[in-house]
Parts: structure tokens; C-alpha cells; sequence
């Protein structure tokens, strides 16, 4: 009865093991679809959402801040530069959970399926940590300086983000080349190519 | 509506409602305002008679859902002193006193509700920022009119 209760607990420890590892996330698996989709919507969000010339431009336009220290009072300066700070927060914020989540992906899943070439890996790693400490380091320069105290890095972040989202755009095609093909056909009605 | 017949349609009723309707609303603005009060809220379908009989509900929907977000991406990428100018205008053409107006929509934010759906949440709290100091610019006009005005004499100071 004793050996019984054993063999049991030995079975129930195992079961509960191969549990474990199988709801492991970062485990690369073949045809991670919700990996896969995850690093698609980061990467719809970023160059879609985040990093179009257009908005960049006007979240950091010195114009706005110019018309409104010639034109309103000083109470309302304030108000503008408040909110223009926040909203600047939440973009390099935002910039970088979608960067952190791409780098993510690239680690878990990506390198063991996609074609990279390892000069391209090794430049999209120093890609992701240089990005990553920018973004960190111009939330900080916003944070204590304002909105329009570093046009130059919010250049460099927007343009390195950009190009980290050109060679993740590769290696997502790499992985799944005909859900990659649906998607583009998907483009042509409207929404933009990823 | 991925079929590309269906999408003819739709493009032929986003033509049809430029042409006829929106041309006579200039103002990103005022047609932001518009073509979201053409919209249910309870379901959050767009609904125009004219154009659902010309083509379909569906093809009028979708077409007035495209012009909602052309307008709405349109006004996120104005310039400040673009959106004052339009928020003047809109304030001058409805029927209340800009007092009133001002008052109106710094209480009850309406234009909150003007964001089309799926709209980006960084583009929205930039336009909704952007309309918030766009009121308070408009308001503080009102009460100073000299501010903002060119002129020869130095202007008195808001600030003491």
C-alpha cells in the first residue's frame, strides 16, 4: 500500500513537471503563433503608432512652444509644457515596452528559426541595448528637463528604433513566409505592409 | 470587407461623401465632429440614410468610418495655432457664446467621444492635450481679448 502511495506521489511529481515545462514561456517551440503574433503587434505599433515622422515632429515641435510663449499667458505656458511632457513620457515609454517586447521575441524565438546572418544578430543585440539605455536615458532628460530639451536623441532613438524595426520586419518573414504573404495581400486593402 | 468588389463600393461611397457632404465642412474639426455623430454609440456602427440607399449599410459605414479617421489623423497632425483657429471657428458657428462654449466643452470634454475606434492611444492624448490648451487659449482670449492680437502699444501682463 506504502509502494502504492509512492508510485503515486512519483507520478503525480511528474505530471506536475512536464506541467511546468510545457506552460514555460520562454521555451522556442516551432510555430510559436502567439509568440508571433505578440512581435507583429509590436512591431504594427511601433512603426504604425509610434515612430511616423509626422507625429514625432509634432509631439517635439518647437513651434507649438513658440506660439504659445508669444500668444497666452504664462499659466498656460505651463499647462502646455506639463502635458507636452507627459505625452512626450508616455511615447518614449511606449517606444520602449514595444522595443523590449521585440527584443524579447528575438531572444526567445526568433534567432532559432529565422536566417539572420550573425553579423546582422550581433548588430540588432547592440541595436536593442544601445535603444534600450537611450530610451532609458531620454525618459530621464524628459522627465527632468522637458519636452524639448534633446531634439538630437529623440532623433537618434526614433531613427535606431526604426532601424531595429526594418530587421525584426525580417526575421518575422522569415518565420512564418506565408502567413507573411497573407498579411501583405491583407495591405493592399487599406492597412499598411509589416 | 476584404472581398475587392465590396471595397469598389465602399470607395466609391467614401468619393460620394467627400464630394457631396464633406466638401461643404472644411474644417478637420467640424468634420471630426460630424462624421462622430453619425456614429451609434451603442453599437458603434456609422449610419447615414442618403448613403446607405446610394450603396449599401455596410458601404456607407465603412466609408464613413474611413473619413472619421482621415479627419481624426488630420487634426492630430495640426499645429496648435491650426487647431485654435479651427476651435474658433467651430465655437463662432455653433449657436452658444464662446462663454458658453468654452464652458460647455471644458465640463463635459464632448470631443472626447469624437476619437474614431482603433485610433492609436498616443495620437488620441495628443489631440485631446492639444484641444484641452487649445480651450484654455480660447479662454483666456475671452477674458483678456488683447492677448494674441498684434499691436504697436505694449500690452498689459496677465501675469502679477
Amino acid at each position: 500500500m506504502t509502494a502504492l502511495i509512492i508510485y503515486l506521489l512519483i507520478g503525480a511529481g511528474l505530471f506536475l513537471f512536464l506541467l511546468v515545462m510545457a506552460r514555460r514561456k520562454n521555451t522556442p517551440v516551432e510555430g510559436c503563433g502567439e509568440e508571433f503574433v505578440q512581435a507583429r503587434h509590436a512591431l504594427r505599433a511601433l512603426q504604425l503608432g509610434l515612430l511616423p515622422a509626422n507625429l514625432v515632429e509634432r509631439i517635439f515641435d518647437r513651434g507649438d512652444f513658440e506660439y504659445v510663449t508669444a500668444e497666452s499667458s504664462r499659466e498656460i505656458c505651463k499647462l502646455f509644457l506639463a502635458e507636452r511632457k507627459r505625452i512626450s513620457l508616455i511615447w518614449v515609454g511606449r517606444v520602449r515596452g514595444e522595443i523590449r517586447n521585440l527584443m524579447h521575441f528575438h531572444l526567445g524565438y526568433s534567432r532559432f528559426q529565422s536566417k539572420l546572418s550573425l553579423r546582422t544578430e550581433l548588430r540588432l543585440a547592440l541595436d536593442f541595448v544601445l535603444l534600450l539605455f537611450a530610451c532609458r536615458t531620454l525618459q530621464l532628460w524628459l522627465y527632468l528637463r522637458g519636452p524639448y530639451s534633446a531634439p538630437a536623441m529623440v532623433g537618434i532613438a526614433a531613427g535606431a528604433a526604426a532601424r531595429v524595426c526594418r530587421i525584426s520586419e525580417q526575421s518575422l518573414a522569415f518565420l512564418n513566409p506565408v502567413a507573411s504573404d497573407s498579411f501583405q495581400n491583407d495591405s493592399t486593402t487599406g492597412g499598411a505592409a509589416v | 470587407m476584404s472581398n475587392p468588389a465590396k471595397r469598389k463600393d465602399v470607395m466609391a461611397a467614401t468619393q460620394d461623401l467627400r464630394r457631396r457632404t464633406l466638401a461643404h465642412i472644411p474644417q478637420p474639426l467640424e468634420r471630426l465632429i460630424y462624421l462622430s455623430s453619425t456614429r451609434d454609440y451603442n453599437t458603434g456602427l456609422y449610419r447615414h440614410e442618403g448613403l446607405a440607399l446610394r450603396f449599401s449599410e455596410e458601404a456607407s459605414c465603412e466609408a464613413l468610418a474611413d473619413c472619421h479617421r482621415d479627419a481624426f489623423n488630420e487634426l492630430v497632425a495640426a499645429s496648435l495655432q491650426d487647431l485654435v483657429h479651427q476651435l474658433k471657428r467651430y465655437a463662432d458657428n455653433s449657436k452658444a457664446s464662446l462663454s458658453e462654449f468654452i464652458g460647455a466643452w471644458r465640463e463635459l470634454e464632448p470631443y472626447r467621444v469624437a476619437i474614431p475606434a482603433g485610433a492609436d492611444s498616443l495620437s488620441s492624448e495628443l489631440l485631446l492635450s492639444n484641444l484641452k490648451i487649445a480651450l484654455a487659449i480660447l479662454e483666456t482670449r475671452l477674458m483678456a481679448p488683447w492677448v494674441g492680437k498684434p499691436s504697436a502699444s505694449p500690452r498689459p501682463s496677465l501675469v502679477r
